[in-house]
Protein backbone atom coordinates (compact mmCIF):
# COMPACT_ATOMS: atom_id res chain seq x y z
CA UNK A 1 0.00 0.00 0.00
CA UNK A 2 2.60 2.40 0.96
CA UNK A 3 4.67 1.82 -2.12
CA UNK A 4 1.63 2.12 -4.32
CA UNK A 5 0.99 5.27 -2.71
CA UNK A 6 5.17 6.07 -3.73
CA UNK A 7 3.87 5.51 -7.39
CA UNK A 8 0.98 7.81 -7.28
CA UNK A 9 2.94 10.51 -5.85
CA UNK A 10 5.51 10.11 -8.59
CA UNK A 11 2.96 9.77 -11.52
CA UNK A 12 1.35 13.31 -10.37
CA UNK A 13 4.77 14.50 -10.33
CA UNK A 14 5.84 13.29 -13.71
CA UNK A 15 3.77 15.86 -15.55
CA UNK A 16 4.99 19.25 -13.38
CA UNK A 17 8.63 17.84 -14.08
CA UNK A 18 8.42 17.60 -18.04
CA UNK A 19 7.12 21.22 -18.10
CA UNK A 20 9.30 22.27 -15.88
CA UNK A 21 12.14 20.93 -18.48
CA UNK A 22 10.55 22.48 -21.31
CA UNK A 23 9.40 25.56 -19.81
CA UNK A 24 7.26 26.58 -22.13
CA UNK A 25 4.05 28.20 -20.27
CA UNK A 26 1.11 26.88 -19.77
CA UNK A 27 -1.14 30.02 -21.72
CA UNK A 28 1.44 29.81 -25.05
CA UNK A 29 0.65 26.16 -26.08
CA UNK A 30 -1.03 27.47 -28.45
CA UNK A 31 1.81 29.51 -30.09
CA UNK A 32 3.26 27.18 -33.02
CA UNK A 33 6.88 27.79 -33.51
CA UNK A 34 8.38 26.08 -37.12
CA UNK A 35 12.28 26.03 -38.06
CA UNK A 36 14.08 25.24 -40.89
CA UNK A 37 16.13 23.17 -41.33
CA UNK A 38 15.23 21.00 -38.42
CA UNK A 39 18.35 18.88 -39.03
CA UNK A 40 21.84 19.66 -39.84
CA UNK A 41 24.24 16.71 -40.99
CA UNK A 42 27.73 17.56 -40.40
CA UNK A 43 29.87 15.59 -43.22
CA UNK A 44 33.42 14.29 -41.48
CA UNK A 45 34.80 17.04 -42.99
CA UNK A 46 32.90 19.58 -41.58
CA UNK A 47 33.39 20.96 -38.24
CA UNK A 48 30.25 23.50 -38.23
CA UNK A 49 26.56 24.03 -39.42
CA UNK A 50 26.79 26.86 -41.92
CA UNK A 51 23.31 27.45 -42.33
CA UNK A 52 20.43 30.28 -42.76
CA UNK A 53 17.74 29.35 -40.02
CA UNK A 54 14.39 30.70 -40.56
CA UNK A 55 12.00 30.59 -37.69
CA UNK A 56 8.16 31.12 -38.07
CA UNK A 57 5.52 31.31 -35.98
CA UNK A 58 1.97 31.60 -35.30
CA UNK A 59 -0.46 32.32 -32.83
CA UNK A 60 -4.14 32.45 -32.42
CA UNK A 61 -4.13 36.02 -30.44
CA UNK A 62 -1.71 39.01 -30.75
CA UNK A 63 1.30 38.51 -28.48
CA UNK A 64 4.12 40.45 -27.72
CA UNK A 65 7.21 38.27 -27.61
CA UNK A 66 11.19 37.72 -28.64
CA UNK A 67 12.92 35.29 -30.11
CA UNK A 68 16.20 33.65 -28.70
CA UNK A 69 18.47 31.39 -29.98
CA UNK A 70 20.65 30.12 -26.90
CA UNK A 71 24.14 30.18 -27.22
CA UNK A 72 23.90 32.64 -30.00
CA UNK A 73 23.52 36.22 -27.28
CA UNK A 74 23.77 38.30 -31.17
CA UNK A 75 20.51 37.05 -31.92
CA UNK A 76 16.98 38.66 -30.68
CA UNK A 77 14.18 39.95 -32.73
CA UNK A 78 10.92 41.13 -30.86
CA UNK A 79 7.52 41.72 -31.75
CA UNK A 80 4.75 43.79 -30.11
CA UNK A 81 1.28 43.01 -30.79
CA UNK A 82 1.43 40.18 -34.04
CA UNK A 83 -0.07 37.21 -34.28
CA UNK A 84 2.76 35.80 -36.35
CA UNK A 85 6.30 36.13 -37.22
CA UNK A 86 9.42 35.14 -39.40
CA UNK A 87 13.32 35.44 -38.39
CA UNK A 88 15.77 34.84 -40.72
CA UNK A 89 19.57 34.35 -39.79
CA UNK A 90 22.75 33.28 -41.23
CA UNK A 91 24.39 30.82 -38.54
CA UNK A 92 27.58 29.17 -37.24
CA UNK A 93 26.82 26.04 -34.76
CA UNK A 94 27.92 22.72 -34.24
CA UNK A 95 25.77 21.94 -31.54
CA UNK A 96 21.96 21.38 -31.36
CA UNK A 97 20.07 24.56 -32.17
CA UNK A 98 17.84 25.95 -29.24
CA UNK A 99 15.25 28.40 -30.53
CA UNK A 100 12.97 29.95 -28.02
CA UNK A 101 9.75 32.76 -28.25
CA UNK A 102 9.56 34.31 -24.86
CA UNK A 103 7.90 36.93 -23.83
CA UNK A 104 9.35 40.44 -23.31
CA UNK A 105 11.00 40.01 -20.35
CA UNK A 106 12.40 37.19 -21.33
CA UNK A 107 11.80 35.96 -17.98
CA UNK A 108 9.21 33.19 -19.60
CA UNK A 109 9.15 30.79 -22.20
CA UNK A 110 6.32 30.77 -24.48
CA UNK A 111 7.60 27.88 -26.92
CA UNK A 112 10.81 26.63 -28.09
CA UNK A 113 11.88 23.89 -30.83
CA UNK A 114 15.62 22.98 -31.78
CA UNK A 115 17.72 22.07 -34.55
CA UNK A 116 19.43 18.84 -34.43
CA UNK A 117 23.21 18.16 -35.09
CA UNK A 118 23.72 14.96 -36.35
CA UNK A 119 27.87 14.55 -37.33
CA UNK A 120 28.44 11.74 -39.15
CA UNK A 121 30.37 9.09 -37.30
CA UNK A 122 33.98 8.43 -39.05
CA UNK A 123 34.44 4.93 -39.27
CA UNK A 124 38.28 3.83 -39.50
CA UNK A 125 40.43 1.40 -40.12
CA UNK A 126 44.15 0.60 -39.53
CA UNK A 127 46.34 1.16 -42.40
CA UNK A 128 47.85 -1.62 -44.27
CA UNK A 129 51.35 -2.10 -43.18
CA UNK A 130 54.47 -2.59 -45.15
CA UNK A 131 57.63 -3.19 -43.73
CA UNK A 132 59.33 -2.61 -47.18
CA UNK A 133 57.89 0.26 -48.57
CA UNK A 134 59.91 3.22 -47.91
CA UNK A 135 57.77 5.71 -46.93
CA UNK A 136 55.95 3.22 -44.35
CA UNK B 1 67.40 1.81 -27.02
CA UNK B 2 63.84 1.14 -26.78
CA UNK B 3 61.65 3.99 -25.65
CA UNK B 4 59.20 3.33 -23.21
CA UNK B 5 56.37 4.37 -24.73
CA UNK B 6 57.06 2.24 -27.49
CA UNK B 7 54.95 -0.74 -26.88
CA UNK B 8 51.69 1.47 -26.26
CA UNK B 9 52.70 3.21 -29.76
CA UNK B 10 52.73 0.69 -31.37
CA UNK B 11 49.42 -0.73 -30.11
CA UNK B 12 47.47 2.38 -30.16
CA UNK B 13 43.72 2.18 -30.77
CA UNK B 14 42.12 3.44 -33.89
CA UNK B 15 39.83 5.74 -32.69
CA UNK B 16 41.21 8.86 -34.85
CA UNK B 17 42.09 9.55 -38.03
CA UNK B 18 46.18 9.54 -37.75
CA UNK B 19 48.98 8.25 -40.16
CA UNK B 20 48.36 4.68 -38.82
CA UNK B 21 44.46 4.92 -39.21
CA UNK B 22 42.66 5.97 -42.00
CA UNK B 23 39.06 7.04 -42.65
CA UNK B 24 36.94 4.70 -44.56
CA UNK B 25 35.76 6.15 -47.61
CA UNK B 26 38.17 9.57 -48.19
CA UNK B 27 41.23 9.79 -50.40
CA UNK B 28 44.55 10.71 -48.45
CA UNK B 29 47.04 12.55 -50.94
CA UNK B 30 50.30 13.21 -49.98
CA UNK B 31 53.98 14.29 -52.01
CA UNK B 32 56.98 14.12 -50.55
CA UNK B 33 59.52 16.60 -51.83
CA UNK B 34 62.79 16.38 -51.19
CA UNK B 35 66.39 14.85 -52.72
CA UNK B 36 67.29 11.14 -52.84
CA UNK B 37 67.87 8.54 -55.13
CA UNK B 38 67.96 4.76 -55.73
CA UNK B 39 70.69 3.18 -57.50
CA UNK B 40 70.01 1.25 -60.62
CA UNK B 41 72.14 -2.30 -60.63
CA UNK B 42 71.71 -2.15 -64.15
CA UNK B 43 74.51 -2.06 -66.14
CA UNK B 44 74.72 1.20 -68.32
CA UNK B 45 72.04 2.67 -66.69
CA UNK B 46 71.72 5.57 -64.46
CA UNK B 47 70.30 6.11 -60.64
CA UNK B 48 66.93 7.02 -60.58
CA UNK B 49 66.20 10.63 -59.08
CA UNK B 50 63.51 11.21 -55.98
CA UNK B 51 62.67 14.72 -55.62
CA UNK B 52 59.17 14.25 -55.61
CA UNK B 53 57.00 10.97 -54.13
CA UNK B 54 53.44 11.07 -54.41
CA UNK B 55 51.22 8.85 -52.09
CA UNK B 56 47.62 8.16 -52.94
CA UNK B 57 45.77 5.84 -50.54
CA UNK B 58 42.15 4.93 -50.43
CA UNK B 59 40.80 2.51 -48.09
CA UNK B 60 37.13 1.21 -47.81
CA UNK B 61 35.51 -1.30 -45.30
CA UNK B 62 37.60 -3.76 -46.60
CA UNK B 63 39.08 -2.56 -50.19
CA UNK B 64 41.77 -0.30 -50.72
CA UNK B 65 44.60 1.08 -52.81
CA UNK B 66 47.76 2.00 -51.96
CA UNK B 67 49.46 3.98 -54.28
CA UNK B 68 49.95 1.02 -57.50
CA UNK B 69 48.51 -1.67 -55.13
CA UNK B 70 45.20 -3.03 -54.94
CA UNK B 71 43.81 -4.95 -52.03
CA UNK B 72 40.78 -6.75 -50.46
CA UNK B 73 40.49 -7.30 -46.52
CA UNK B 74 39.28 -11.45 -45.58
CA UNK B 75 40.14 -10.32 -41.85
CA UNK B 76 40.86 -7.89 -39.67
CA UNK B 77 41.50 -8.84 -36.20
CA UNK B 78 43.90 -7.13 -33.21
CA UNK B 79 46.84 -8.90 -34.10
CA UNK B 80 46.30 -10.30 -37.12
CA UNK B 81 45.04 -9.08 -40.71
CA UNK B 82 44.44 -11.63 -44.18
CA UNK B 83 44.59 -9.35 -47.26
CA UNK B 84 44.68 -10.40 -50.99
CA UNK B 85 46.38 -8.41 -52.96
CA UNK B 86 47.34 -7.14 -56.68
CA UNK B 87 50.90 -5.38 -56.56
CA UNK B 88 53.08 -4.39 -59.60
CA UNK B 89 56.23 -6.53 -60.48
CA UNK B 90 58.91 -3.97 -58.97
CA UNK B 91 61.83 -5.27 -61.42
CA UNK B 92 60.85 -3.18 -64.39
CA UNK B 93 61.43 0.03 -62.54
CA UNK B 94 65.07 -0.52 -63.36
CA UNK B 95 64.59 -0.82 -66.93
CA UNK B 96 62.03 1.43 -67.66
CA UNK B 97 62.29 5.49 -66.15
CA UNK B 98 58.85 5.94 -67.26
CA UNK B 99 57.53 3.26 -65.15
CA UNK B 100 55.06 4.39 -62.57
CA UNK B 101 56.70 2.62 -59.41
CA UNK B 102 59.22 5.58 -60.50
CA UNK B 103 57.05 7.56 -59.53
CA UNK B 104 54.80 6.06 -56.59
CA UNK B 105 58.51 4.76 -55.20
CA UNK B 106 58.02 1.36 -53.57
CA UNK B 107 60.90 -0.43 -52.04
CA UNK B 108 59.47 -4.21 -52.67
CA UNK B 109 61.80 -5.20 -55.50
CA UNK B 110 65.29 -6.63 -55.21
CA UNK B 111 66.53 -7.22 -59.21
CA UNK B 112 68.86 -4.83 -61.16
CA UNK B 113 69.31 -4.79 -64.76
CA UNK B 114 69.42 -2.66 -67.62
CA UNK B 115 65.91 -3.08 -69.32
CA UNK B 116 67.65 -1.12 -72.55
CA UNK B 117 66.12 -2.55 -75.59
CA UNK B 118 68.76 -2.11 -77.70
CA UNK B 119 71.60 -4.57 -78.25
CA UNK B 120 74.67 -3.85 -75.52
CA UNK B 121 78.10 -6.11 -75.02
CA UNK B 122 77.75 -8.38 -72.73
CA UNK B 123 79.93 -8.99 -69.40
CA UNK B 124 80.08 -12.42 -68.40
CA UNK B 125 83.22 -13.76 -67.49
CA UNK B 126 83.06 -16.49 -70.01
CA UNK B 127 83.73 -13.90 -72.55
CA UNK B 128 86.91 -12.21 -73.17
CA UNK B 129 87.32 -8.57 -74.61
CA UNK B 130 88.25 -9.40 -78.03
CA UNK B 131 85.43 -11.92 -78.23
CA UNK B 132 82.87 -9.21 -77.56
CA UNK B 133 79.19 -10.99 -78.21
CA UNK B 134 75.99 -8.70 -78.52
CA UNK B 135 72.65 -9.66 -76.93
CA UNK B 136 69.34 -8.63 -77.13
CA UNK B 137 67.75 -6.95 -73.81
CA UNK B 138 63.81 -7.45 -74.41
CA UNK B 139 61.21 -5.27 -73.27
CA UNK B 140 59.97 -5.84 -70.03
CA UNK B 141 56.00 -5.71 -69.71
CA UNK B 142 54.04 -4.11 -66.57
CA UNK B 143 53.36 -6.85 -64.54
CA UNK B 144 50.73 -7.95 -61.72
CA UNK B 145 51.15 -10.31 -59.40
CA UNK B 146 47.90 -11.33 -57.17
CA UNK B 147 47.91 -13.57 -53.50
CA UNK B 148 47.53 -13.68 -50.23
CA UNK B 149 49.09 -11.26 -47.67
CA UNK B 150 49.30 -11.77 -43.69
CA UNK B 151 50.10 -9.06 -40.96
CA UNK B 152 50.58 -9.58 -37.88
CA UNK B 153 51.76 -7.54 -34.53
CA UNK B 154 53.72 -9.17 -31.90
CA UNK B 155 54.09 -6.48 -29.42
CA UNK B 156 55.84 -3.69 -30.87
CA UNK B 157 57.09 -5.78 -34.15
CA UNK B 158 55.07 -6.28 -37.01
CA UNK B 159 55.68 -8.87 -39.60
CA UNK B 160 54.01 -9.11 -43.31
CA UNK B 161 54.36 -12.22 -45.13
CA UNK B 162 52.77 -12.25 -49.10
CA UNK B 163 53.29 -14.62 -51.79
CA UNK B 164 51.64 -13.20 -55.00
CA UNK B 165 52.20 -14.98 -58.38
CA UNK B 166 52.00 -13.06 -61.71
CA UNK B 167 48.47 -13.05 -63.62
CA UNK B 168 49.29 -10.94 -66.36
CA UNK B 169 50.70 -13.77 -68.24
CA UNK B 170 54.17 -12.64 -68.87
CA UNK B 171 55.90 -15.15 -66.89
CA UNK B 172 53.82 -16.70 -64.48
CA UNK B 173 56.37 -16.40 -61.77
CA UNK B 174 55.95 -16.23 -58.17
CA UNK B 175 57.68 -14.06 -55.59
CA UNK B 176 57.18 -14.50 -51.44
CA UNK B 177 57.99 -11.29 -49.82
CA UNK B 178 58.56 -11.57 -46.06
CA UNK B 179 59.24 -8.42 -43.26
CA UNK B 180 59.79 -7.14 -39.96
CA UNK B 181 59.68 -3.85 -38.88
CA UNK B 182 59.85 -2.46 -35.10
CA UNK B 183 60.22 1.16 -34.11
CA UNK B 184 63.43 2.03 -31.95
CA UNK B 185 62.27 5.20 -30.70
CA UNK B 186 58.77 6.42 -30.69
CA UNK B 187 58.26 10.63 -28.93
CA UNK B 188 57.67 13.93 -29.88
CA UNK B 189 60.43 14.42 -31.74
CA UNK B 190 59.45 11.84 -34.04
CA UNK B 191 59.83 8.29 -34.81
CA UNK B 192 62.56 5.93 -35.82
CA UNK B 193 61.34 2.78 -37.62
CA UNK B 194 63.96 -0.26 -38.72
CA UNK B 195 62.60 -2.76 -41.03
CA UNK B 196 64.12 -6.14 -42.40
CA UNK B 197 63.15 -8.53 -44.75
CA UNK B 198 63.79 -10.95 -47.70
CA UNK B 199 62.33 -11.46 -51.06
CA UNK B 200 61.73 -14.36 -52.94
CA UNK B 201 61.53 -14.73 -56.26
CA UNK B 202 60.79 -17.61 -58.35
CA UNK B 203 63.09 -18.95 -61.80
CA UNK B 204 60.54 -17.61 -63.67
CA UNK B 205 61.16 -14.25 -61.97
CA UNK B 206 64.54 -13.53 -62.31
CA UNK B 207 65.07 -14.99 -65.95
CA UNK B 208 62.25 -12.74 -67.09
CA UNK B 209 64.27 -9.89 -66.38
CA UNK B 210 67.86 -10.64 -65.52
CA UNK B 211 68.39 -13.31 -68.20
CA UNK B 212 69.74 -13.53 -71.58
CA UNK B 213 68.64 -16.05 -73.99
CA UNK B 214 71.67 -18.33 -74.79
CA UNK B 215 74.06 -16.83 -72.25
CA UNK B 216 72.32 -16.89 -68.97
CA UNK B 217 69.45 -18.58 -67.28
CA UNK B 218 69.00 -17.77 -63.95
CA UNK B 219 67.74 -19.76 -61.14
CA UNK B 220 65.30 -18.43 -58.09
CA UNK B 221 66.68 -15.48 -56.36
CA UNK B 222 66.54 -14.51 -52.17
CA UNK B 223 67.42 -10.66 -51.72
CA UNK B 224 67.55 -9.65 -48.16
CA UNK B 225 66.83 -5.95 -47.44
CA UNK B 226 67.46 -3.34 -44.61
CA UNK B 227 65.70 0.22 -43.99
CA UNK B 228 65.39 2.75 -41.61
CA UNK B 229 63.45 5.34 -41.45
CA UNK B 230 62.82 8.42 -39.44
CA UNK B 231 59.81 10.67 -39.45
CA UNK B 232 58.44 13.60 -37.72
CA UNK B 233 54.86 15.20 -37.59
CA UNK B 234 55.59 19.15 -37.54
CA UNK B 235 51.95 19.68 -38.23
CA UNK B 236 48.38 18.37 -39.78
CA UNK B 237 49.74 18.97 -43.03
CA UNK B 238 53.17 18.53 -42.88
CA UNK B 239 55.48 16.26 -42.21
CA UNK B 240 59.32 15.31 -43.00
CA UNK B 241 61.01 12.33 -43.94
CA UNK B 242 64.36 10.56 -44.18
CA UNK B 243 65.24 6.54 -44.98
CA UNK B 244 67.31 4.83 -45.88
CA UNK B 245 67.26 1.06 -48.22
CA UNK B 246 69.69 -1.37 -48.48
CA UNK B 247 68.87 -4.41 -50.46
CA UNK B 248 71.33 -7.11 -51.27
CA UNK B 249 70.83 -8.82 -54.81
CA UNK B 250 71.02 -12.41 -55.22
CA UNK B 251 73.88 -13.95 -57.15
CA UNK B 252 71.34 -14.91 -59.30
CA UNK B 253 70.77 -11.43 -60.57
CA UNK B 254 73.88 -10.27 -59.53
CA UNK B 255 75.30 -12.49 -61.69
CA UNK B 256 73.71 -11.48 -65.09
CA UNK B 257 75.61 -10.12 -67.51
CA UNK B 258 73.26 -6.89 -67.98
CA UNK B 259 73.81 -6.68 -63.79
CA UNK B 260 76.75 -4.37 -62.95
CA UNK B 261 76.11 -3.85 -58.84
CA UNK B 262 74.98 -6.31 -56.30
CA UNK B 263 73.07 -4.07 -54.54
CA UNK B 264 70.10 -1.19 -54.22
CA UNK B 265 70.65 1.14 -52.33
CA UNK B 266 67.66 3.83 -52.32
CA UNK B 267 68.25 7.20 -49.97
CA UNK B 268 65.54 9.94 -49.52
CA UNK B 269 65.54 13.31 -47.20
CA UNK B 270 62.38 15.52 -47.83
CA UNK B 271 59.39 17.33 -46.12
CA UNK B 272 55.87 15.49 -46.69
CA UNK B 273 53.08 17.89 -47.53
CA UNK B 274 49.64 16.01 -47.18
CA UNK B 275 47.04 17.26 -49.59
CA UNK B 276 44.08 15.75 -48.32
Amino acid sequence: MRRKARYLIVAALLPVMASAGAQPSANSAAITLNLTPRICTLSAEDENCDTVVTAKWRAPKDESLCLLIVGQPQVRQCWENHSEGVYTVRLLFNQDLLVELRDLELQEVLTSETIAVIKEALRLRRKRRQPWDILS
Amino acid sequence: MLCPQLASAAEEPCDAPSPDCAVVGQWEISASFGLGQRSNPVAGESDIPLVVVPQISYYGKRFFLVNLELGYTLFEGEKNTFNVIATPGYDRVFFHRGDLQNIFVPTSGGGAFSGRPDPMPGNGDDLDSENVRNFEVGRRRTTFLVGPEWTFGYGRITGQLNAVREVTGRHNGMEVRGALASPLLVGRFGSLVASGGITWKSAEVVRYYYGVDNLYVPDSSLSPFVKLRYSREISDRWGFNLFAHYEKLSSSISDSPIVSEDHVTTVFAGVVFRVH
